[in-house]
């Protein structure tokens, strides 16, 4: 165990050593993050510019102005009435509410109405800030219908409502479709570079055959089992380190949500990563040189990779393409990682854990063989 | 006891035999030297020696362990210098010697101390921070020994460490080695060069396909062929020199032909360096000069298998 772990640190610190590792390993992985930002446009928490016209000056008119200063990503403006066309088509603002004359009553009266939103920037922020809005009046105007016009009970009742309705609101409304997208175009190219560096890490064992200094280190107390369980140890202490930087920084920097446990993602990419060292390990075991595992690589990596969707969703190609996908087992991972978005829980996910392990162990047992068997020619591993 | 102690070592390659039923032991103290020409099997018996090949058939017992049940022991006490260069390049001198005495267990302080005295010993105590890319051929042979002996072994098995290298790298080096077995290390030392093994090893092994088929100090070796003599003569050109027909006259046994040398064995017994001389100057070919040698390694060699040590 000690020898192992002298073999790992060693290879860690060259292989740390050099710039160009560490933007191989250390910085591509978040590529993918610029990528899907790219595609699939900025910030999720823009801060709506919303102007407010009160025309009708009632304490519910008021409260209601006052939950909506309450929101995460709304800034509300006082405007007078004269000044809407020119603050929204001056992009000023993103869009006008105006409580028209009457409004207080009409929402007493169970009845909301005399209330304007006016927007240029699409549905989608109507749709947004008109949610929350109905919502809080809907309430009010039920509160109000319970009463049936007694004056007491509604004051009692709304009393409590505006106490429990402010802490509901700090949840902000993302658009939780396109997040997934944008966790999926990351994890896709965090799938390829995972699999690069492995292949990368693993050619090692092949460099250092050329080398000859795989020979000198066999004529030391090292064998080959424990020299490749340490290129394995490595690899996996890499590829850990990549999935962690790149699911935090996509979480905490950029907000892009993965709709699942840091967790469970952290889980269903370390299993991946063991799939990518067993690919690597196979290729290497069948080639001779680097060059060979090099160009093993290139024809392996980069076709199952677009095929399995990680580059864009599966479901855009041919229905036949798709069938061959279901034996990568990159469409595995990212079809387990989908599930968990779409709220399976862990546990209910176990046929794609098993399914995914066995990926890793069929790659592992092909090229413990293919080791094997070198070692009766006499190629030394 | 012997530090090394190996019975009927076999080794093939599919069906070529490259060791062939070889027997031998190496007492401690000894510089041992492995004679023998390209292909003969030295590296390959080295290899197994060293635990870096199995063999087909027969044991090796390193210290008085059997080597392949107690490998670890094995490698432990062994110290191997490979005949290819196998340094890391991308690695400091001093870290590539550290790298690998730490592979024997060695740590902290004392690693370090067996690190800076197993450059010194070679000569590149003031390249510790060098990269090998800026070393030339013979500094580069001494790092790959001195990664072989940080971990103080008590066998030290060199493949062909002076190959290639410049004359002052080379004394060095073979200074070391007489340092080393001063030190109380066994060697194992193979070489092309005549001149090294006859000028370092207590005892020697002539090697040929894969078999043993001399074995002895330098004077048993040379006792072997008393009753043959060498002749060199030196000519201007060996064009027209008809070497089959110089073999026919009596007591020449053999005819080798090293540039414009042409080198005669001959039975000591036959005083024939008229009619050699006379073949010469028959077929009008000029001699510059003409020896004859009391025999070398060189003359063993040749007269043993029949061919010259380094092809050329
Ligand atoms: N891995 C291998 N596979 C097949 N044949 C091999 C292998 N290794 C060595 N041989 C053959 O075995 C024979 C002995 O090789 P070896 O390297 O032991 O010779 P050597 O005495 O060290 O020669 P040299 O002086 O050139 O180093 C050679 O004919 C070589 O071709
Ligand atoms: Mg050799």
């Amino acid at each position: 165990m000690k020898d192992i772990l002298w073999l790992i640190q060693n290879t860690l610190r060259i292989t740390f050593r050099k710039k160009k590792n560490i933007i191989m390993y250390l910085c591509m992985p978040l590529v993918g993050i610029f990528i899907s930002l790219l595609v699939y446009g900025g910030d999720q928490k823009t801060i709506l510019h919303v102007g407010i016209v009160n025309q009708d000056q009632n304490k519910i008119t008021t409260d209601t102005i006052q939950f909506l200063k309450g929101l995460e990503n709304l800034e509300i403006t006082k405007i007078d009435e004269g000044h809407v066309q020119r603050k929204i088509s001056s992009g000023d603002l993103d869009s006008v509410i105006t409580f028209e004359k009457g409004y207080s009553d009409s929402v007493l009266a169970g009845e909301p109405g005399h209330i304007q939103l006016t927007s240029i920037k699409g549905a989608a922020i109507t749709a947004y800030v008109k949610s929350y809005l109905h919502q809080y009046i809907d309430n009010i105007a039920t509160i109000s219908y319970v009463a049936g016009g007694n004056r007491e009970i509604f004051e009692r009742m709304y009393q409590d409502f505006q106490h429990t309705e402010y802490n509901l609101v700090t949840h902000t409304l993302e658009d939780s479709s396109k997040n997934k997208f944008m966790t999926n175009q990351t994890i896709g190219f965090l799938i390829m570079i995972m699999l690069m560096s492995a292949g990368n890490m693993s050619e090692i064992i092949l460099l250092e055959k050329e080398n000859r200094t795989f020979f000198r280190l066999l004529s030391t107390p090292i064998n080959a089992r424990k020299y490749i369980l340490s290129n394995i140890i490595v690899n996996m202490i890499v590829m850990t380190i990549q999935v962690f930087i790149t699911l935090t920084i996509m979480k905490n920097v950029f907000h892009i949500g993965i709709n699942m446990s840091f967790g469970s993602a952290v889980f269903v990419m370390l299993l991946f990563s063991l799939i990518a060292v067993g690919i690597s390990l196979v290729i290497v075991s069948f080639s001779n040189s680097r060059s060979a595992a090099g160009a093993l690589q290139n024809l392996i990596i980069t076709p199952t990779v677009m095929l399995s969707g990680c580059f864009w969703p599966v479901e855009v190609m041919p229905k036949s393409l798709q069938k061959i996908a279901n034996f990568l087992p990159q469409r595995w991972t990212l079809d387990t990682l989908t599930k968990l978005q779409d709220g399976n829980e862990f546990s209910g996910l176990y046929l794609n854990f098993m399914i995914l392990f066995a990926f890793a162990a069929a790659f592992f047992l092909i090229a413990v063989y293919r080791f094997s068997r070198n070692n009766t020619t006499q190629n030394f591993v | 006891m012997n530090v090394l102690e190996i019975t009927n070592l076999t080794k093939k390659f599919a069906d070529f035999i490259a060791v062939d039923n070889m027997s031998l032991s190496v007492a401690e103290g000894e510089i041992f030297g492995f004679l023998g020409a390209n292909g003969a099997g030295k590296s390959t018996t080295i290899n197994m020696i060293a635990g870096l090949l199995r063999s087909n058939d027969g044991t090796i017992s390193i210290l008085g362990k059997n080597s392949a049940k107690q490998s670890r022991f094995a490698k432990m006490n062994i110290g191997m210098v490979p005949q290819d260069l196998a340094i890391y390049e991308d690695m400091t001198a001093y870290e590539n010697v550290k790298f690998f005495a730490g592979l024997y267990g060695l740590r902290g302080a004392e690693l370090n101390e067996r690190v800076e005295e197993a450059l010194e010993f070679v000569g590149l105590q003031d390249k510790h921070k060098s990269y090998p890319k800026s070393f030339s051929g013979g500094m580069k042979r001494r790092l790959n020994i001195a990664c072989a002996i940080a971990h103080r072994p008590k066998l030290i098995i060199m493949d062909e460490p002076t190959v290639g290298i410049d004359p002052q790298s080379r004394n060095y080096i073979l200074t070391s080695v007489r340092k080393l077995n001063e030190m109380g290390c066994t060697i194992i030392y193979t070489s092309h060069y005549m001149e090294e093994v006859e000028e370092i090893c207590s005892r020697i092994a002539i090697i040929d396909h894969g078999k043993i088929i001399a074995e002895g100090t330098k004077e048993q070796l040379k006792s072997i062929i008393t009753n043959t003599k060498d002749v060199w003569i030196e000519v201007k050109s060996i064009e027209n020199a008809n070497l089959e027909s110089i073999k026919e006259i009596n007591g020449v046994e053999a005819v080798f032909i090293d540039e414009n040398l042409i080198k005669i064995n001959s039975d000591t017994g036959v005083n024939n360096l008229n009619k050699i001389i006379e073949h010469f100057m028959s077929s009008g070919i000029e001699i510059r000069s003409l020896q004859e040698k009391a025999p070398n390694l060189e003359t063993v060699f040749l007269t043993l298998t029949g061919r010259n040590l380094r092809d050329q």
